[in-house]
């Protein structure tokens, strides 16, 4: 009995090791961004491949799993173009007051929900109250902190009144991730899919995919293209990659860099967003040895970013030091060079910060076991501490029990993404360990004051534009020198690689995949 | 009668003369020898050179390089100290805890016997994978938590096996021959009875050291197993897969090995059943002075 499970067991080695025999070779290279725009392109079923099923059809929770849907059955009030140019979607105008205290929202009149009733100005105000309530808001529960209130003076006008002068990028930030939701829905969002968007749901089969068929009514001309489009859950990115490479699905949405770039060289069409995570060493500055600041200042020049990039995700993404993706406003390629892995600068902040090597090596890394570029990357600073004389053990766990050390903040020193990094600065605090108040690691009081202070004048400073960039620059030169987390490289959540029969492929600016766009050529 | 130096030397003679068993112990003797040697060879697993990854088999690096440049071949050496101490302890633990409780069923019987087997009955309900699992939720992951687990999932079959072979010999004359010279329950079990339960627990021995090292691989597979940077079979499998398409060898290479030692473990736990199953009449009885003094 217990034998023969063991002599099972053992089979079962066996047939695995067979499965990795027969094996093919492919080199790498870098990637560039595919353009929306292809003409004349013809309907049919888009066959998309996803490697997690959703949690629910609420567009305020803006979880990763979620991306693939938000944009397909909801349409935001505005949209941002790759260069972070607001255009109208949901509403055809927004009027900023000259104090920026207020903007006023014209809405278009011919927006109807799936349902088929009409959008009004009701239904954006029941969906800046759910966005409002700290229980029911979620993601967007962060971003309304900056209104006071808002009024509808009739049906197509929307008011949003702001508790300061605020500046124009934020206001925007907030019109796009306004994603109205049918008043008559908003409780039963999670489940009902309730948005005015280009696909309404077809069905749904819990953890295998579902389809989604074309809204007749959709309200831009000549879209969606595609009649139907059928997510399917790959629990394997090669599973979903050799899916793609006979021609049993049409596109990959969210899988790794290192097979995008791989499939890019077989001749997919590979397709990277504006909007990237940032991976960010975070350092629990409440516990020694990281309470020193000269020790985590040294963290700066001990990140072998290029290394890590090309190791961690097949050199796809950008080094940085600071926590921004090239579209946001604060972006700003010289730290990078400042910054870049010096051994002998971190030396130097190591001596200067009076600790022992015993004091130093102190502490463990939390790792997150099932992402493999979080593994690499700990073990080459691992390594690379250890060439300093600090020799560190990594602390390995998977899943929740990661999770759960991750946002209470139960750890000495992490990897771990962050996003939101493409938008209005500020909007980095939102990331647990970039909050201001009510952060999880670093908890309150604040133990950075000067970065707080930075966030701040940031949220404040509304012009003229010196005063704007003065404000960026002060928040990256405090982010740099208080260093409690410091960012290694960009890297692409949301990649689409598609096979080269598809046009139109586009993300938005925070990657979430857009269907209506996408056609047979 | 024979005395156990003797026939252990008989037996591998015999297991040397069959070309598969040879092989399979010239296999396992190698690699336990490189294993603790290995901090003599030339060799580092954990040293990365990051511009040097992903390299194929070379003169320099015999089984290439992995993702942060490291030397594959280090690492299976390295590696195979990590599974044999493992599988090494983890029989251990399954055959001090095992045996006894065998040894204690089968002589004893009555509610003692009930008591214990429904205890190994609870321990081999659970799936030995998942129930190792949730020994290193609660130990934390490491070797040693590692080696435990699999140690515990071992017992169910040293305790079933010991018993087995203690309910055939318990009726036996010459246990009752002790018994009747007035050996006491301790004396009969340990000094008459164990002595010839050995062959069948012997052959356990080995058949549950192939179980764990594919158990301690399976561990580090799904990312159970002992911590990076400490190489480990499991792991490097699991790593490797990643890579198949770039660098096919990573995995395969140090698949080979781990298949090689399951294999040879296999090879010789069968040879040494079928040696030692012909020899089980042979009663290894104690000396009557020892019984009655």
């Amino acid at each position: 009995m217990k034998t023969q499970f063991f002599r099972t067991l053992r089979r079962l080695g066996f047939l695995f090791l067979a499965a990795t025999a027969p094996i093919a070779v492919a080199g790498t290279s870098l990637v560039a961004p595919a353009h929306a725009e292809a003409p004349a392109l013809k309907g049919g079923t888009l066959r998309v491949a996803i490697l997690s099923d959703m949690t629910n059809f609420d567009p305020q929770q803006f979880s990763t799993v979620n991306f693939h849907l938000i944009k397909n059955l909801y349409d935001s009030l505005i949209e941002y173009g790759p260069d972070g140019e607001a255009l109208p979607s949901l509403a055809t105008a927004w009027q900023i007051a000259p104090d920026n205290q207020s903007v006023t929202v014209t809405l278009r009149d011919d927006v109807t929900f799936h349902s088929g009733a009409k959008l009004t100005s009701a239904d954006v105000a029941a969906t800046l109250a759910k966005a409002a309530d700290p229980e029911r808001g979620k993601n967007v529960y962060a971003t309304m902190s900056i209104v006071k209130d808002w009024t509808t003076p009739d049906e197509k006008t929307v008011v949003i009144n702001f508790k300061a002068p605020t500046p124009q990028r934020q206001i925007t930030d907030l019109l796009q991730f306004t994603m109205p939701i049918e008043a008559a829905g908003i409780a039963t969002v999670e489940t009902v899919p309730a948005g005015t968007g280009a696909y309404r749901l077809d069905s749904r089969a819990v953890g295998q995919g579902l389809t989604l068929k074309a809204n007749p009514h959709y309200w831009r001309q000549g879209q969606p293209v595609a009649e139907q489009v059928d997510f399917t859950i790959f629990s394997e990115d090669a599973s979903a990659s050799a899916a793609l490479e006979s021609d049993a699905v049409d596109i990959i949405y969210g899988g790794t860099s290192r097979s995008a770039v791989r499939l890019q060289d077989a001749g997919y069409q590979v397709v990277r967003g504006p909007g990237p995570l940032v991976q960010v060493f975070r350092m629990n500055s409440t516990r020694p040895p990281f309470t020193n600041a000269n020790f985590r200042k040294a963290f700066n020049y001990m990140m072998d970013r290029e290394g890590m990039l090309r190791v961690g995700y097949a050199g796809l993404g950008e080094v940085v030091a600071l926590p921004w993706a090239p579209a946001s406003p604060a972006f700003d390629a010289a730290y990078a060079d400042e910054f870049a892995y010096n051994l002998d600068k971190a030396k130097e902040l190591l001596a200067a910060s009076g600790l022992t090597p015993a004091e130093m090596s102190n502490w463990k890394m939390l790792v997150w076991g099932n992402d493999e570029p979080s593994v690499v990357l700990s073990q080459i600073l691992q390594s690379t501490l250890a060439e300093l004389g600090i020799n560190i053990e990594l602390d390995v766990r998977q899943g929740a029990e990661y999770t759960e050390a991750q946002l209470a903040g139960d750890y000495d020193a992490t990897f771990g993404a962050v996003g939101n990094v493409q938008k209005f600065p500020s909007r980095v605090a939102t990331n647990s360990i970039y909050r201001v108040v009510k952060n999880p690691v670093l908890k309150d009081p604040h133990p950075h004051p000067d970065y707080v202070a930075a966030i701040a004048r940031v949220n404040t400073t509304s012009g003229p534009d010196a005063d704007v960039k003065a404000a960026y620059d002060n928040l990256n030169r405090v982010l740099v020198t208080d260093a409690f987390a410091v960012p290694v490289n960009s890297y692409d959540t949301g990649l689409i690689v598609a096979s080269p029969k598809l046009g139109g492929l586009a993300l938005d600016i925070d990657n979430l995949f857009v269907a209506r766009t996408v056609g047979f050529q | 009668m024979r005395k156990l130096g003797s026939k252990t030397l008989s037996i591998l003679g015999r297991l040397l003369a069959s070309k598969g068993s040879a092989l399979a112990l010239i296999f396992l003797v190698s690699i336990t020898l490189a294993a603790i040697f290995a901090d003599f060879l030339p060799l580092n697993p954990v040293a990365q050179k990051l511009a040097n990854a992903l390299k194929g088999p070379s003169a320099t690096n015999w089984f290439g390089t992995d993702e942060l440049g490291r030397d594959i071949l280090a690492r299976v050496i390295f590696g195979a100290r990590t599974s044999l101490v493992t599988a090494g302890g983890a029989v251990a633990i399954a055959a001090l805890v095992g045996v006894p409780i065998g040894l204690v069923a089968g002589f004893f019987g009555g509610w003692r016997d009930a008591a214990l087997m429904r205890f190994v009955d609870v321990l081999l309900a659970l799936p030995a994978i998942l129930f190792a699992m949730a020994m290193i939720a609660v130990l934390g992951r490491s070797q040693a938590a590692a080696l435990i687990a699999v140690g515990l999932t071992g017992i169910p079959s040293f305790a079933r096996i010991t018993r087995a072979q203690v309910l055939t010999l318990r009726k036996r004359d010459f246990v009752t021959a002790v018994e009747a010279f007035g050996g006491t329950a301790t004396y009969n079990m340990f000094r008459t009875i164990l002595p010839n339960s050995w062959s069948p627990i012997f052959v356990q021995v080995v058949v549950l050291c192939s179980v764990a090292i594919l158990l301690e691989a399976a561990l580090s597979f799904l990312g159970v197993g002992v911590p990076p940077p400490t190489p480990s079979w499991g792991e490097m499998l699991r790593t490797g897969k990643s890579y198949l398409h770039e660098a096919p060898y990573y995995a395969v290479l140090p698949g080979i090995v781990l298949t090689l030692t399951i294999l040879s473990f296999d090879v010789l736990g069968r040879a040494l059943a079928d040696l030692l199953e012909g020899r089980r009449d042979a009663v290894i009885a104690p000396k009557a002075e020892e019984v009655t003094s």
